[in-house]
């Protein structure tokens, strides 16, 4: 029935609950005798049962009347004392805002304990501020620390972790197995009965007093430090709940430390908490007058170790107080806390995190080292003096010249399993296997789910000529890792539990212990940076070394450096590790192979090629399973076989970079660097377990939580971006509802869509809100979700924050800071050395200009790689800069240098050699001349562009700058005064020369500058430091962007080559989807039919090819910004 | 020099004013040019210095102007993102819309008196495309009738809700099916940068066109 409006009942109604009572009253003796079992347990307690409950209402009004309760029918404010309910809409929660709402069990599990347990535990609703799914808090117990309601003011929460603090120890102490000493302890927390409300207040009072001055930045801290101690306190209320509870404790236990690794890395929050630790000391001596002010040093006290303590697993937990919430068995995806407890726990999202962290911590290790000027190798010096006493220096200079580069790839022997192994020799040498699942391997099935149909579908989806097994009572829990007996018999890694207790009886299995790979992963890399930075982390178990500075530096030969690596990781961390090494990382990664278990392989040049003729093509990297089993219908295997085809063919087969990338491949090409710092291309969440939505509102806070998600991660990384993709998995048409893995998402279709923002954000609400937009435009049937994820693209930092808030970012500015002063002697010196390098042994490779010390390329290297031709356009980006200052150098060659025909050609020869070669080479870049290699030594071709106006007296030569020379603008000479400048001349000059112009008088702070505004440029004229934002650049192809220069462009690129280069196509798309991005939709209309017109014109059928790529890429690009696709005729 | 931001007042005016009577022209010519209004009731006016097309049907008129009027605010806010006019059939199924992107920098500074002139040169050359549209497009249907739809940014219908510019005339959530058009192709028609308001990043109308190829 729907609840009168409360306390306004006439005379009928009283009469009428008196009444009720009267007659509750005498039922009750007789209930009482034909029940035999009653009590008083309730006495004192009047109940009034909303909704639908279970038991139900009436069996709550026999039990209250059994154990002296009264059952009120009507809800009396002043009357009932506790309302039970399963499930409550949002109003009635606000009616309700201050009354005890508990949960059915809370009677039921009294009368099971025999005395009145405190409501707290069952309280409905902890949390609940808009919608919300109550009845899945009603699932599992409820963490004490949650009691608060959220009306409360935060501060509220400060009372109840230092309280907390005292009793955590015991209760993490007892609880296993028994339920009623966490509820005693609860109730030992907070004064029992009916008067805990308003006790709690009471006793909440002072501290609200005593913090009342602060700001909101201190509350928002101290919900922070409250997620804290909610996560620690996280595995022993949920361990009920799990599989493998040892787990999920340990998986948080691995949380706590990896909080406090990064913790150095990242003092960003520091400053906010000390800043409010202040805010909170004085208190007690502005309110002297207060009683409680004992009591508040106290829990100042308290409070202080708390934050500090707890401050360390921040980063990572957001979505506050939900993360007590123990996730629901069934309807978990609809919960709005699952999202972080599932990010927290997932063992894949465990993993996948490391990597970036530990990137992160080979780059602080880098910047410190930098700050400290120079950093010190304990591994290195190690290696000295093993060398020292054993070889002469001869030799170290026969490497200074000889040398070629060597990359490490080092990897841990199945780095799970030999971590759990490690503090167990009953194991070793036994088939041990990694996984969740530690019974039998068999399980019950569920109903709904129908494993056979998806097994046959996964089977006929990658070709696997099937094994035939009874999958159906199989575990399905996935081996992360098995030793290498266990392989001998067949097992793989991946491989269902079930399956591989059948390969393998004897198998024994061991949990994750994730704090265990932690450790081991950390002293690794420890290891590894004790020799160099130059560290590429590619996961928790393996990283690439660049070793090629080392070995000279050191003069050791790389199987010593190999050998002295792995004893140190066998030292510090008990577990072997296998170095492959090779002069690039692809041979480095095949050697590796080799090396296994326990070994090292040098990969020497001269045998690569008989070696890699006999490699599998599946063990070249980007190759899986799709892509293998169509190289497998073309007839290749091995790489020997791929070495037969010709790059056309595989460009045809597998896309122009693909195609590439497989032909360098599989002759043992790789020019990848190692790189310590990779530049993130998106930020983005996903989860595709256990998500099972009922209604739209559930998927909708989903969303809203997962925004949450990506927000927090985006500010971890300091960036925003202005892509919003929304991945969706559903479930295919006709596939089982419920899958063979428990909570898994089955056979599924994906769906994506996305929408381009005007601005970059890392606002978790406007991702959410574009994302529920996406979210109804693709009019899914929410209950056939299986996976959600939120991908935010196009990203940029988010130093540029107007606001100037976010304390978080302000470490990657410092770092900046900090390192950009020996980053820039680092590269003044690359040169030198190149420069000298020159000199000995004439024209060195181009590259080795980029100001990159890590790639350096020596003189006497492979012709292969040396007359590699020049990253033409896109590519160029790719192999050059690592660190931000790097690519503003590098964007300098590309940009400011002016073109070719306002260079004087003596001056240009006058130049140094390396300059000279620069700015030709940035007009190439600009020309866009795709065949880039040939045209190396002639010279540039002059642009269409007119030459410059003579009578103008003007030398503007803008080059890059040099290294360490912070100066914007370039060498600008004699420049006139603005009222000579012959306005028709000035119109006849090429617009770059314009701009600059423009630039330069502005700089002179010459006033009449409005005089020479560039009547056809306007758009560059801005007062730059008048806006706040960034605007977008306008889009370029090649430097150019007036319709008509594209057009001469495009014409001169399709009519002058035979085949066009796979970079130049890249670069034609990159500015179309530019040009979507901008919204200028004529002008890309324009340019496509251009190249329709051009391309399909042309003799040559792989320019029809390339248009056809081109426009299928913007066509997909179209139709993500606009729902649709061009109309091309 | 005076230099006017988005922070004045009235800069957000100026271009509301500007665009809303560049749409309506736009929406009258549209009308006109598509067939959906027997030409009978349009009469020739001058506009931007080209002829252009108007209705002269008091209530047909009168639904444009009150639409516009209440897309004014939004625009004078920048929280339109677009404006569409949506073609449908005798079965009220979306047969073509026009989408007038409307996008502003975020920071606006104007100077000078060419304002003015150059934006009409801008708009008269769109409408000038809208004129020839139907060259691209192929013939519509009988009997179709139109309507007009607002894109707004983020939260921005939330006020709308609140704020009744016309008094019984409420804006209303869009079909679905009107908004969504299924194998729509799009043919971009026009776009404009104004560069009037002398502003790093210029302003951007979009014209653009998609057309149900057939009718599903």
């Amino acid at each position: 029935f729907h609840p009168l409006p409360w306390r306004q009942r006439g005379g009928y109604m009283a009469a009428k609950i008196s009444k009720l009572e009267e007659q509750f009253q005498k039922d009750a003796p007789r209930e009482k005798q034909k029940d035999g079992t009653s009590s008083c347990i309730f006495s004192g307690v009047a109940i009034y049962v909303n909704g639908y409950t279970d038991p139900s209402a009436d069996e709550l009004r026999r039990l209250m009347m059994l154990h002296g309760g009264q059952f009120h029918l009507y809800y009396t404010r002043s009357k009932t004392t506790h309302i039970i309910a399963t499930n409550l809409p949002n109003r009635k929660i606000q009616d309700l805002k201050g009354e005890k709402v508990v949960r059915p069990e809370w009677i039921t599990d009294s009368i099971k304990a025999g005395r009145q347990l405190s409501y707290v535990q069952y309280q409905l609703y902890t949390k609940q501020k808009g919608l919300n799914y109550s009845s899945v808090c009603a699932r599992g117990k409820q963490d004490p620390s949650s009691i608060h309601e959220p009306s409360k003011p935060s501060l509220n929460h400060l009372h109840i972790i230092s309280e907390e603090d005292a009793e955590r120890p015991r209760v993490n102490g007892i609880h296993d197995g028994d339920d009623d000493d966490v509820d005693d302890n609860a109730c030992a927390l907070l004064p029992r009965g009916s008067q805990d409300t308003l006790l709690t207040n009471g006793y909440v009072h002072p501290v609200n007093a005593a913090l009342k001055p602060q700001d909101s930045f201190a509350e928002l801290q101290l919900h922070v430090v409250d997620t804290g101690s909610h996560q620690s306190h996280l595995p022993q209320t949920e361990s009920r709940d799990r599989e493998e509870p040892s787990c999920s404790s340990s998986g948080s236990k691995a949380n706590s430390h990896q909080r406090s690794l990064i913790s150095t890395a990242s003092p960003a929050k520091q400053p906010g908490l000390h800043s409010m630790q202040k805010d909170l000391h004085p208190k007690p001596t502005s309110n002297p007058g207060t009683s409680a002010a004992p009591q508040k040093g106290n829990l100042h006290d308290q409070t202080r170790v708390r934050l500090n303590g707890s401050y360390h697993m921040t980063p990572n937990s957001s979505t506050l107080a939900d993360s007590s919430n123990p996730p629901g068995r069934s309807a978990a995806g609809a919960e709005a806390g699952i999202i972080s407890e599932f990010f927290s726990r997932s063992r894949l999202h465990h993993i996948s995190t490391w990597r970036n962290e530990f990137s992160e911590y080979v780059n602080a290790l880098q910047s410190r080292s930098r700050a400290a000027g120079g950093a010190v190798f304990s591994g290195q010096e190690k290696l000295k003096k093993l060398r020292a006493n054993c070889s002469s220096g001869v030799l170290s200079l026969w490497f200074m010249f000889v040398r070629q580069s060597c990359i490490l790839h080092v990897d841990m022997d199945c780095f799970f399993v030999s971590v759990g192994v490690r503090h167990r020799p009953d194991l070793k040498g036994k088939p041990v296997a990694v996984t969740s699942n530690r019974g039998p391997g068999r399980v019950a099935q569920r109903p709904g789910a129908n494993p056979q149909l998806e097994f046959q579908y996964y089977q006929r989806k990658q070709q696997h000529n099937g094994v035939d097994l009874d999958l159906a009572a199989l575990s399905m829990a996935e081996i992360a890792s098995c030793s290498y007996e266990a392989r001998q018999a067949g097992v793989r890694n991946g491989m269902f539990f079930g399956r591989a207790k059948q390969l393998c009886p004897d198998l024994q299995s061991v949990p994750y212990d994730f704090q265990a790979y932690k450790e081991v992963a950390l002293s690794m890399y420890e290891t590894l940076a004790s020799y160099t930075h130059n560290i590429e982390a590619l996961s928790c178990d393996e990283a690439l070394v660049d070793a090629t500075n080392l070995l000279v530096e050191l003069g050791v030969t790389s199987d010593d450096l190999a050998r002295a690596i792995r004893e140190d990781i066998k030292e510090k961390t008990g577990c072997t590790a296998s170095v492959g090494m090779g002069s690039n990382i692809l041979l480095a990664r095949m050697a590796t192979r080799k090396a296994k278990p326990n070994g090292q392989y040098f990969l020497r040049s001269e045998e690569v090629d008989d070696f890699i003729r006999g490699q599998p093509v599946s063990s070249l990297p980007g190759v899986g399973r799709s892509m293998s089993s169509k190289l497998t219908s073309l007839g290749v295997s091995t790489c020997g076989d791929l070495q037969q085809l010709s790059i056309s063919r595989l460009q045809r087969e597998f896309g122009p970079r693909t195609g590439q990338t497989l032909f360098r491949f599989c002759r043992g090409l790789d020019d990848r660097p190692v790189r310590s710092e990779k530049e993130r291309k998106s930020v983005s969440a996903e989860m595709n377990y256990n998500i099972r939505f009922t209604q739209v509102e559930e998927a909708e806070s989903f969303l809203t939580n997962l925004s949450m998600e990506v927000q927090k991660r985006m500010e971890g990384a300091g960036l925003r971006g202005r892509r919003i993709t929304l991945k969706v998995m559903v479930r295919k048409p006709g596939a089982p509802v419920e899958p063979a893995k428990y909570g898994g998402h089955g056979i599924c279709d994906n769906f994506a869509r996305s929408v381009l923002l005007a601005q970059p954000t890392d606002s978790g609400q406007l991702i959410a809100a574009e994302a529920i937009k996406l979210f109804y435009a693709m009019k899914l049937d929410v209950k056939d979700m299986r996976g959600v994820g939120l991908q935010v693209q196009q990203l940029e930092g988010s130093y540029a924050d107007p606001s100037g808030q976010g304390p978080s970012r302000g470490r990657s500015i410092k770092d900046l800071l900090l390192a950009k002063q020996p980053l820039l002697t680092n590269s003044e010196h690359t040169f030198l050395v190149v420069c000298i390098l020159d000199g000995l042994t004439g024209p060195s490779s181009s590259r080795a200009f980029s100001s990159n010390q890590e790639r350096v390329t020596p003189p006497s290297s492979p012709p292969s790689t040396s007359s590699d031709p020049m990253p033409g356009t896109s590519k160029g980006g790719l192999h050059h800069p690592h660190t931000p200052n790097h690519v503003r150098t590098y964007l300098n060659v590309s940009i400011e240098v002016p073109s070719p025909s306002q260079v004087d050609q003596s001056v240009l020869e006058a130049l140094p050699v390396e300059i000279r070669k620069q700015v030709e080479q940035s007009w190439r870049h600009r020309e866009e001349q795709p065949s880039t290699s040939s045209h190396l030594s002639t010279p540039p071709r002059t642009s269409s562009s007119p030459p410059p106006g003579p009578s103008l007296g003007t030398l503007v030569l803008q080059l890059q700058n040099q290294p360490g020379q912070p100066c914007t603008t370039g060498i600008i000479l004699e420049l006139p005064d603005v009222s000579q400048v012959d306005p028709e001349v000035f119109a006849a000059l090429p617009r770059e020369l314009q701009d600059e112009l423009c630039s330069a008088y502005r700089n002179k702070g010459n006033a009449q500058t409005e005089n020479v505004q560039c009547p056809s440029s306007p758009s560059t004229d801005v007062p730059e430091t008048l806006s706040k934002f960034n605007p977008r650049p306008v889009p370029t192809l090649a430097g150019a962007y007036e319709f008509s220069d594209i057009r001469t462009l495009l014409h001169e690129w399709v009519t002058s080559i035979s085949e066009p280069m796979e970079e130049d196509i890249l670069q034609v798309v990159k500015y179309c989807t530019e040009l979507v991005e901008d919204k200028d939709l004529e002008k890309l209309y324009l340019v496509i039919k251009y190249m329709k017109r051009l391309m399909q014109q042309s003799s040559e059928s792989v320019w029809s090819m390339a248009f056809d790529f081109i426009l299928d890429n913007v066509q997909v690009v179209v139709q993500q910004t606009y729902g649709s696709t061009l109309k091309i005729t | 020099m005076a230099t006017l931001t988005r922070q004045d007042l009235n800069f957000g005016q100026v271009v509301a004013d500007i665009l809303c009577e560049f749409l309506e022209v736009a929406i009258h010519l549209i009308l006109y040019v598509r067939e959906i209004y027997p030409s009978g009731i349009f009469q020739k006016r001058k506009k931007y210095n080209v002829p252009v097309q108007m209705s002269c049907h008091p209530e047909l008129n009168q639904y444009i102007q009150d639409t516009l009027h209440c897309v004014k605010p939004l625009i004078q806010k920048n929280e339109a993102e677009k404006v569409v006019m949506v073609i449908m059939d005798k079965e009220h199924h979306p047969v073509e819309r026009f989408v007038f992107e409307i996008s502003q920098p975020p920071l606006l500074s104007i100077s000078s008196e060419t304002l003015l002139s150059h934006v009409e040169q801008l708009l008269r050359a769109m409408i000038l495309k809208i004129s020839v549209c139907d060259a691209v497009l192929d013939n519509n249907p009988p009997g179709c009738t139109f309507t007009l739809l607002v894109h707004t940014r983020e939260a921005a219908t939330r006020n709308m809700e609140k704020v009744q510019v016309i008094k019984d005339f409420p804006w209303i959530v869009a079909d679905e099916q009107e908004v969504h058009m299924e194998e729509a192709k799009l043919i971009p028609l026009k776009t404009m940068t104004s560069d009037i308001l002398k502003v790093s990043h210029s302003q951007l109308f979009c014209t653009e066109s998609q057309k149900l190829n057939e009718i599903l």
